[in-house]
């Protein structure tokens, strides 16, 4: 049990968000969508959160909360115990597109951030030999992005997320366009960097082995408007092979009924 | 084989068309189907290149000017009006595409002048600015300008908020953004818009040395034409014609480096 002044990386408390209800999200000619409902949730340090639920419900929008990209229409999102006034490189982001900047090479990419935050040239340099083999891209680091395949633009995307030493990796279904095999490798790549790096990861997919093989806490969110329906905490991550664990089949079947549940739920108006 | 196979066929056709055009040409001109002051044969136009190009009797070439001389002229006010309209153009359509209310107040206006013949305001300008190179550059640049500024307030409209959102996350302040991400991402449609620019400064060249346009190829135009020497005007378009593929080909191959990834990303 966690006690309650334990420093938290994102709290949410109470978050609404209902697009174009201020003028703040313009639709055009729609009525208001309501894609979060009173939310709250919490992520400790350290934690592997995996965020899970139908299309639509609002997972990249909560998101996009705790990123800052868009404020909630009620309620509050805090990080580090401070709230979200908008973006920065306490957060890192990586969208389901690598979106990696085609002007500059992988490795101008990775040094992105910290040449924003006014490394100097040698030591940014440093940095980012040291991330591209981090996500075993030593070799491409002065090829441009679209050279890559796209499993490797995404971890040049994971790399350059990284660079500006964030507290928070913040990820958007981002292996969700890759082919099977490189996904795999991906999720197990990525498991393995949080072991290392000991970042707080909130991650963002639809599909529930996923969530289950990475997430040392599980949030299934209802259909639209995304409410919290579970919140199911597992060490399997910490298991050498998740996936040939014992207590796999069982989580994922806890979570995959909870999903079931909520995609089937009459909507709440 | 590939691209460098492309490149030896593309530029085959080219000379190709070129000799086929220049066949049908001199066949005409031989037919003698129109007087020669229509249609002057190949020969005489090509006697005019090097008349035009040399002095004789203490006359450098065509109304004082060598052929060189006059392309010189032309092209260094092309070269001044383009540069100034691209400058402007890239400013004023990063503006135009960053910020709604400058949207809403110069959008208008830019399209107003674009669909403006150039002739139609040269007048103004040799009102307001004499007869020398000041009215040409001017209208050069205004006519290079608003394609620049299109192209770019359209590029920069069309950055996907993504970037923008993971530069802000890398720790990229919002004042930042414009020349970390918004201008390089608009880079592929702001070249395409230059090297519209640059062809409008052409067309738009002729017209503005119509007015003490000498030297310059515009200028050696209006004068031949007074004389009905039609093989030195011609020669004139010919001149014109060739530099601008020259000049065009040259930023083609200018996008290809700055740009390498226009269509794979
Ligand atoms: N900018 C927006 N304006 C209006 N509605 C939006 C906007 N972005 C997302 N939505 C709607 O909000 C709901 C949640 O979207 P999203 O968070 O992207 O879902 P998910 O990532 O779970 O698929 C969807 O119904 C979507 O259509
Ligand atoms: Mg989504």
């Amino acid at each position: 049990m966690r006690s309650p002044d334990e420093p938290l990386a994102v709290r949410l408390s109470g978050v609404s968000l209902v697009y174009g209800s201020r003028g703040r999200f313009p639709r055009r000619g729609g009525n208001p969508v309501e894609a979060l409902r009173d939310i709250d949730a919490t992520v400790g340090i350290g934690e592997f959160v995996t965020i899970v639920g139908p299309s639509g419900c609002g997972k990249s929008t909560l998101l996009r909360l705790v990123a800052g990209f868009a404020f909630p229409t009620g309620g509050q999102v805090a990080v580090s115990g401070v709230p979200v006034t908008g973006p920065g490189p306490d957060r890192g982001v990586v969208f389901q597109q690598p979106r990696l900047f085609p002007w500059l090479s992988v490795r101008r990419n990775v040094e992105f951030g910290p040449r924003m935050a006014g490394m100097p040239a040698v030591r940014r340099r440093e940095r980012a030999a040291e991330l591209l083999e981090l996500v075993g891209l030593s070799d491409s680091a002065g090829r441009r992005p679209y050279e890559l395949s796209g499993g490797m633009q995404q971890r040049a995307a994971i790399a350059r997320a990284l660079a500006p030493d964030p507290a928070i990796l913040l990820m958007d279904e981002p292996f969700a366009a890759l082919d099977a095999l490189t996904r795999e490798r991906l999720q197990e790549e990525i498991r393995g960097i949080w072991q290392t790096t000991g970042k707080t990861v909130l991650f963002v997919t639809h599909s529930v082995d996923e969530a289950v093989y990475l997430g040392t806490r599980i949030l299934v969110l209802s259909r639209r408007p995304g409410r919290l329906v579970l919140d199911q905490a597992s060490d399997l991550p910490l298991a050498s092979d998740p996936h040939t664990h014992p207590a796999f089949t069982s989580v994922r079947e806890t979570i995959a009924a909870a999903v079931r549940r909520s995609a089937s739920d009459e909507e709440v108006t | 084989m590939g691209v460098c196979g492309a490149v030896i066929r593309g530029v085959g056709l080219r000379v190709g068309a070129v000799l086929l055009l220049a066949g049908i040409w001199w066949a005409v001109a031989a037919a003698h189907v129109w007087p020669e002051v229509f249609v002057p044969s190949p020969g005489s136009v090509w006697d005019q290149l090097f008349l035009t190009s040399s002095v004789r009797d203490g006359q450098r070439g065509y109304s004082g000017h060598l052929l060189h001389e006059h392309l010189l002229a032309s092209l260094r006010r092309i070269g001044l009006g383009s540069l100034y309209g691209v400058a402007g153009g890239i400013a004023l359509g990063l503006v135009i595409g960053l910020v709604p209310t400058v949207r809403a107040l110069l959008g208008p206006l830019v399209t107003f002048v674009r669909t403006l013949p150039p002739l139609a305001y040269f007048s103004l300008l040799i009102i307001w600015f004499g007869i020398d190179e000041t009215p040409k550059v001017t209208l050069l640049f205004v006519a290079a300008l608003p394609p620049v500024a299109v192209a770019t307030a359209e590029a920069v409209r069309g950055v996907h908020e993504d970037y923008l959102h993971a530069a802000r996350s890398l720790g990229a302040r919002r004042w930042q953004l414009p020349f970390q991400i918004v201008l390089p991402s608009a880079l592929p449609e702001v070249i395409t818009g230059i090297r519209v620019a640059v062809g409008v400064a052409y067309t738009t060249v002729v017209a503005a040395e119509t007015v003490n346009g000498v030297p310059g190829i515009g200028g050696m135009i209006r004068d031949a034409q007074r004389y009905n020497q039609t093989d030195v005007v011609i020669l004139g378009l010919l001149v014109i014609g060739a530099s601008g593929l020259l000049i065009d080909a040259l930023l083609q191959l200018t996008a290809r480096l700055l740009v390498p990834w226009r269509g794979k990303a």
